[in-house]
């Protein structure tokens, strides 16, 4: 049964099986030029059996901590870790104290809510504040933000809000400070659009090649720090027909987001639609790509309005109970409640 | 043949009658051949199978070494008769956000703190949550000095290994890997592995069944009989998690489909009530207890 | 881009044989499958598989670039459609967008036509009166296009470029008007034109109205079977969109709430809707469902209350939630005040009807528009 599951083509694991090899330790001891006569295989097939193998300690020794499996850490140096890691604030006092501090690198975020809540705006928010210079209390990293509609995201919506960071910055922080003075030339709205890397997707074959094709850029692009999918949903929903394989690729999908922002330390926010759903005897607002998706990300935080106000509610975290905060969309982007600004009738063209 | 040591007491209970007239072996034996050689070598099937073992014996193994892993929430060790067993794996199912990510956070911190063994955290969905850890730590005994309390904590979360998995051919390979370590050496780091944990199992199975061909079908299977031969040979718990999917006439069913239900030991689903500020724990399959009972449990913030 | 062939993308000419034997000839073929089937499909390892779906990502994956870029590239070119309304396009920061879909919605009889046909005209102007200079398609599926009350619009708006000898008609004949009458001949009419916008200039376009394509029988089928002929044509309109950069208008009717609606999540609890505030969206809500709501860029409601007649910016990634009063006039749709009125909370999302009386207007009855809406004030 072992064989089956070594990941070598299925040609290769037949013949294997064929002739009677059926767990590792029978394969292990063999040589390549003996596996290959044994099979009529090619010699570089043999090899890439034997590489293929699955490498088992052979130290008895290994009283290392780490010795049992190579890669694990313990709980106790990962807080450490986790306590000196900055977060990324939304902008919302409130939203940011219930998510502890922001949203958190090295996990994925889904973010969902009806049209018009402001999904979008959180969105280009992260992407602005993610870019606040280290000196400021912010991660000093990049933004890569995936649209699926040429409109929603608007670069111009994208300078406002970024100068309205920068303004806010200006007023905490005061600006003759010397050691300010030096990273305040980069806080200017054209740096921070400049630090957004923006794609547009026009399928679902594109999102799935751009996930994959993530990789090689976040290694290319190391000051990355987070990854903004807008949204997840819209072309999963439309043009996918075969649900059983849609929910196999999502998952698949879902799999590769969570390593990358474990392996690159980033944060991956994922905005997503809602529908409606029957569930208790009556119809419910549910976010969308049905229920294998829902548990596809770390957090899940759900905007909605209650009342006349929005607020985000923190639906699902390993480690935060879940609360609600009110947050305000302003001109100058994501804000709580009790700032300071004057509601605009209009926006300045 | 079979190389049996005479039992220790005359004993004429019908029970222990039965026990000794039960000759087990495990699967083992029926896998474990070298197939090329056996021809040539008639004794080989002999040096590669397990001893057989009575029944007596197989009662005293596990009672001496199958103990009960706590979970820390006492609704769930109630309903399980003492909490996870050692040897057996246990399957946690609900929907999102029903707790059970919390269930696996708290068993690790609790059996490490009653000094059972070190637990080994593998994690596809970045849930694993150190600062969460602390927090249950410091239930357990909130009333201790400040530098006590730190010096627990460390000594608890240094026990705690997490390892992050995102595809099944990783998770084969490290558990291989798990298996040929607790061979060779019985000790990690001063205390000894007894709890797997496995948050979630189906994101990672979930991708690869499913398809035209069955070789999802097989891996899952395997990493199913792979997870149990850990947990029966060296006497540690397995604790995975499942999600639900969408069954018929909208209802939620676990997901992995009919095949898996039979690989886990116990079965347990969790439900969460809107309002209510408990949650809800339903026996779907267990090995000694009735199923269908229910306990409620509450998870402290 | 999806439909990229996989033997174009330099993969070493082994696996390409192998993809190709296997008839997977796109990368939308490759990378719809996961993994593991397509290692037991072509008989090739993991290894092999990952670096193979690595190479067809990136040769698939679309350019990227910074939003700096973006902006430059947009002042470039110029992106808006004004409307002639100045308040309207402050808030939108200059007009209708290009390359994105703007969906006006509202019960019958508020104005829609009006604005769509203020659009048209206002796209097909020549350049230096501020318009365009462009075709534009109008899509009208219940036969509300009247080219009489466009001229008319057009004299009362524009008196001194209309005078102009030919002017009128050249600018009629810009405007090309479509009647589909079933969801397939829509369909196909923007297959036709896709072509066409690309060769002939079109600069605008016009769907009015995309509710009445789909029919509402009492069947309370499940949604989705309801809505499907209508997913294709959203992806087409959008694509449309992107593609030719153009504005895309798109008119929505009202029904009244079924009970398939809600507006509340499972956390949210089982709230009772006794009381009028929390019940804000009364009786009606927008037609085609909350994936279209999900689908648009901008969303501007058209709501009659306490006399007047408002149109919100409900749904727009630019601009806060504000309300602008108007009025009908011959000269199309006039803003009574550029300042618009702020809207606070999911009063923005509500659609209100109260005051109208009458269905549909038509130019014979422009007078008695104006005498019914100054009694309605009344109401």
């Amino acid at each position: 049964m072992e064989i089956s599951n070594l990941p070598i083509s299925p040609s290769l694991r037949s013949k294997l099986l064929a002739k009677g090899y059926t767990n590792l330790s029978s394969l292990s001891p063999l040589s390549p030029s003996i596996l290959a006569q044994e099979l009529s295989i090619q010699c570089e097939e043999a090899i890439e059996i034997l590489r293929a193998i699955p490498h088992a300690t052979t130290s008895k020794n290994a009283y290392t901590p780490h010795g049992i499996i190579p890669g694990a850490v313990t709980a106790w140096d990962m807080l450490s870790e986790e306590q000196m890691q900055r977060h990324i604030s939304t902008g919302c006092n409130d939203l940011d104290t219930i998510l502890g501090g922001g949203i958190h690198c090295k996990e994925v975020t889904e973010v969902g809510g009806v049209p018009g809540i402001g999904k979008t705006q959180l969105g280009i928010q992260l992407a602005v504040n993610v870019q606040i210079p280290v000196e400021y209390g912010g991660l000093g990293g990049k933004a890569v933000y995936i649209v699926d509609t040429e409109g929603s995201f608007m670069a111009e919506r994208a300078y406002q809000i970024a100068e309205g960071c920068i303004s806010d910055i200006l007023d905490i922080f005061p600006s003759n400070s010397r050691e300010f003075l030096s990273c305040k030339e980069r806080l200017r709205a054209n740096n921070f659009l400049d630090g957004i890397f923006y794609f547009r997707i026009c399928s679902y074959t594109e999102q799935i090649a751009v996930i994959n094709y993530l990789e090689n850029f976040l290694t290319q692009n190391k000051d990355v720090k987070l990854v903004i999918i807008d949204s997840v949903t819209f072309h999963f929903r439309q043009d996918f027909d075969d649900l059983a394989q849609r929910t196999r690729v999502l998952g698949g999908l879902s799999l590769r987001l969570m390593k990358l922002s474990k392996t690159f330390n980033l944060a991956v926010v994922l905005l997503n639609q809602v529908t409606t759903k029957f569930t208790d005897g009556s119809f419910q607002l549910t976010l969308a790509l049905g229920d294998s998706w829902s548990h596809s990300c770390t957090n899940r935080i759900i905007l909605h309005w209650n009342g006349n106000e929005r607020c985000a509610y923190i639906e699902k975290s390993p480690s935060l109970p879940s609360a609600s905060a009110p947050y305000l969309v302003t001109g100058k982007g994501i804000r709580g409640i009790n700032s300071n600004f004057k509601r605009a009738r209009t926006m300045p063209s | 043949m079979a190389a049996k040591a005479p039992l220790e007491e005359e004993d004429t209970k019908p029970q222990t009658l039965l026990l000794t007239g039960i000759l087990s072996n495990t699967y083992r034996a029926c896998i474990n051949t070298a197939a090329p050689s056996t021809a040539q070598n008639p004794h080989v099937t002999e040096d590669f199978r397990l001893p057989w073992l009575t029944g007596m014996e197989l009662l005293s193994d596990t009672n001496q070494n199958k103990h009960f892993l706590p979970t820390g929430l006492q609704g769930i060790d109630a309903l399980l008769g003492g909490g996870l067993r050692e040897g057996q794996m246990t399957e946690i199912v609900g929907p999102s956000s029903s707790g059970k990510t919390q269930v696996c956070l708290s068993s690790a911190t609790y059996v490490v703190d009653k000094k059972f063994g070190a637990v080994l955290y593998l994690d596809t969905s970045n849930s694993f949550s150190p600062n969460r850890i602390s927090r249950f730590v410091n239930q357990t005994h909130p009333s201790l000095p400040k530098e006590e309390k730190e010096r627990r904590l460390q000594m608890i979360m240094s026990n705690i290994y997490c390892q992050s998995v995102f595809d099944i051919f990783s998770l084969l390979d490290l558990l291989h890997h798990v298996e040929s370590t607790l061979k060779h050496t019985v000790k990690l780091g001063g205390s000894k592995l007894c709890l797997l944990i496995i948050d979630s199992v189906s994101s990672l199975i979930a991708p690869i069944i499913g398809g035209k061909n069955s070789q999802g079908w097989c891996m899952m299977a395997s990493v199913g009989v792979l997870l149990k031969k850990i947990a029966y040979e060296h006497n540690i718990s397995v604790l995975v998690t499942n999600h639900m999917v969408g069954g018929e006439n909208g209802t939620l069913k676990p997901a992995l489909g009919e095949s898996w239900k039979c690989i886990p030991h116990v079965r347990l689903l969790l439900s969460c009530c809107i309002g209510a500020n408990h949650s809800t724990a339903t026996v779907l399959k267990h090995t000694l207890l009735a199923s269908g009972r229910t306990a409620n449990f509450v998870i402290h913030n | 881009m999806a439909n990229k062939l996989i033997s174009q993308m330099g993969l070493p000419p082994s696996l390409s044989h192998v993809f190709s034997a296997r008839n997977i000839l796109t990368s939308k073929d490759a990378l719809s499958l996961p993994e593991l089937d397509l290692m037991a499909l072509l008989d090739i390892d993991i290894a092999s598989v990952r670096s193979a779906v690595a190479r067809i990502s990136e040769a698939t994956c679309p350019p990227f670039q910074t939003a700096l870029a973006l902006m430059e590239e947009k002042m470039k070119s110029g992106g808006y459609l004004s409307t002639s309304l100045p308040g309207l396009d402050n808030a939108l920061c200059g007009g209708i967008p290009f390359g994105a879909l703007t969906e006006l919605v509202g019960p019958s009889g508020i104005g829609k036509t009006q604005f769509c046909l203020k659009l048209a005209l206002l796209a097909a102007l020549p350049e230096c009166y501020g318009g365009l200079n462009g075709r534009v398609i109008y899509i009208d599926t219940e036969s509300k296009f009247s080219s009489r009350r466009m001229i008319e619009i057009g004299e009362s708006s524009f008196p001194q470029i209309f005078r102009i000898q030919g002017l009128a008609q050249k600018m009629a004949g810009s405007i090309i008007v479509v009647r589909p009458t079933s969801i397939s001949e829509f369909n196909d009419s923007l297959q036709q034109m896709k072509l066409t916008l690309l060769q002939n200039e079109v600069k605008l376009l016009i769907v009015d109205s995309m509710a009445a394509l789909v029919s509402w029988d009492n069947d309370k089928g499940t949604s989705s079977s309801r809505l499907s002929p209508l997913r294709g044509s959203l992806s087409f309109l959008k694509s449309i969109a992107e593609f030719s950069r153009i504005p895309v208008v798109v008119t929505n009717q009202v029904r009244s709430h079924s009970n398939d609606e809600s507006f509340h999540y499972i956390f949210q609890g089982h709230k009772k809707d006794t009381s009028s505030s929390e019940r804000i969206e009364s009786h009606l809500t927008a037609a085609l469902g909350i994936q279209w709501a999900h689908a648009v860029t901008i969303r501007l409601i058209f709501e009659a209350h306490s006399g007047h007649r408002f149109i919100k910016v409900a749904k727009s990634p630019i601009s806060p939630p504000v309300a602008f009063p108007f009025v009908v006039e011959a000269s199309g749709i006039t803003l009574l005040n550029q300042e618009g009125f702020g809207v606070a909370g999911s009063e923005i999302n509500a659609i209100r009807c109260q005051g109208l009386i009458f269905g549909k207007c038509n130019i014979a009855s422009r007078l008695l528009l104006s005498v019914v809406f100054t009694c309605s004030s009344y109401t």
